[in-house]
């Protein structure tokens, strides 16, 4: 194929006339395009997580951080006990000491595969939260 | 110059001003057709193709470096939306040796044929070709991109990009000069 030859192609492709779609075609892109942003928008202005998984959250992470130190230091002196609760009487005493050596006796891995478990539920609750945002 | 325009509308669009999408939409809204017409071979189902590659550049707007042509960029969503879409209808691309190329070819001759018989043998010549081959074509003449830019469209090498763009200029070259010939005779 000679240089004439493709000159004359792009010639008469240049001259033609390309098929068009429906007249309305940009104003009908253009409204899809705006609706899709106003939901992207409403979205990601939605609150994930409310309060009150934020709340039982934190109360679960500190609950698994007393098991942890519980586990590591056992339960506590009673001296330590009394100079941190010098008014309590002795039967509050007790059973706070029956219900931590109970809880301090717990295996580590017990903690550990709750603390798995509530790390995955938080994960499957965001990213399904967060599905239309990530497939966005 | 149409290049510092698309980028003009880009940084608008991405500076949060949707409606300067319209523009890109109005510009390059018969190619990208064009291109899912020959693909789907339907009107309604190209213009859907069309549409959800226009949402799907817009969405990925915020991709776009820049650092190749705006429609190139257009053409390779394009490309690749109708490709995805053929293999999940299952639709077979036409053949392309089903046209046969002539080694010797008759030289192509428009003295005579009127500006409108020249357009639709035109459209009838690209009918014949194949979808890749009619790509190929489409952005070598019609849009003027260069082997470069149409491999990034097609995702072939820019050899493969070479070779079966000169087989689709040849194959072109053949049939319009066939129906030109024909058209010669009708008018004498």
């Amino acid at each position: 194929m000679n240089e004439l030859e493709d000159i004359k192609l792009k010639a008469l492709l240049q001259g033609m006339k390309l098929d068009s779609p429906e007249p309305n075609f940009s104003v009908r892109v253009m409204n899809k395009i705006f609706e899709e942003s106003t939901a992207l928008e409403r979205i990601k202005s939605e609150k994930v997580l409310g309060k009150g998984f934020w709340i039982i959250m934190i109360l679960f992470i500190a609950l698994l951080a007393m098991v942890f130190f519980m586990q590591n230091t056992g339960t506590q002196p009673d001296g330590q006990l009394q100079s941190i609760l010098p008014k309590m009487n002795s039967g509050v005493l007790e059973s706070y000491d029956s219900f931590f050596s109970k809880l301090g006796s717990l295996p580590l891995a017990v903690g550990a595969i709750m603390a798995a478990f509530s790390v995955l539920i938080f994960l499957d609750r965001f990213i399904s939260s967060n599905s239309k945002v990530f497939a966005y | 110059m149409e290049q510092k325009d698309d980028i003009y509308y880009i940084e608008k669009v991405k500076a949060g001003q949707t409606n300067y999408f319209s523009y890109i939409v109005e510009q390059y809204q018969d190619i990208v057709f064009s291109i899912a017409l020959k693909v789907l071979k339907n009107r309604t189902d190209a213009e859907e193709m069309a549409q959800e590659s226009f949402i799907k550049a817009y969405k990925s707007l915020h991709t776009f470096k820049g650092s190749a042509k705006f429609s190139t960029w257009l053409y390779r969503i394009t490309y690749n939306n109708c490709i995805s879409e053929v293999r999940k209808r299952k639709i077979h691309f036409a053949s392309t040796d089903d046209i046969e190329i002539r080694d010797e070819t008759t030289e192509l001759n428009l003295d005579g044929i009127p500006e409108e018989n020249r357009a639709q043998a035109v459209k009838k010549a690209l009918a014949k070709l194949p979808e890749e081959e009619y790509t190929l074509v489409l952005l070598y003449y019609f849009e003027e991109q260069s082997i470069e830019e149409i491999s990034r469209v097609t995702r072939l090498s820019e050899s493969n990009t070479k070779v079966k763009l000169f087989r689709a200029r040849k194959k072109l070259y053949s049939i319009l000069s066939e129906m030109m010939k024909d058209e010669l005779y009708t008018i004498l």
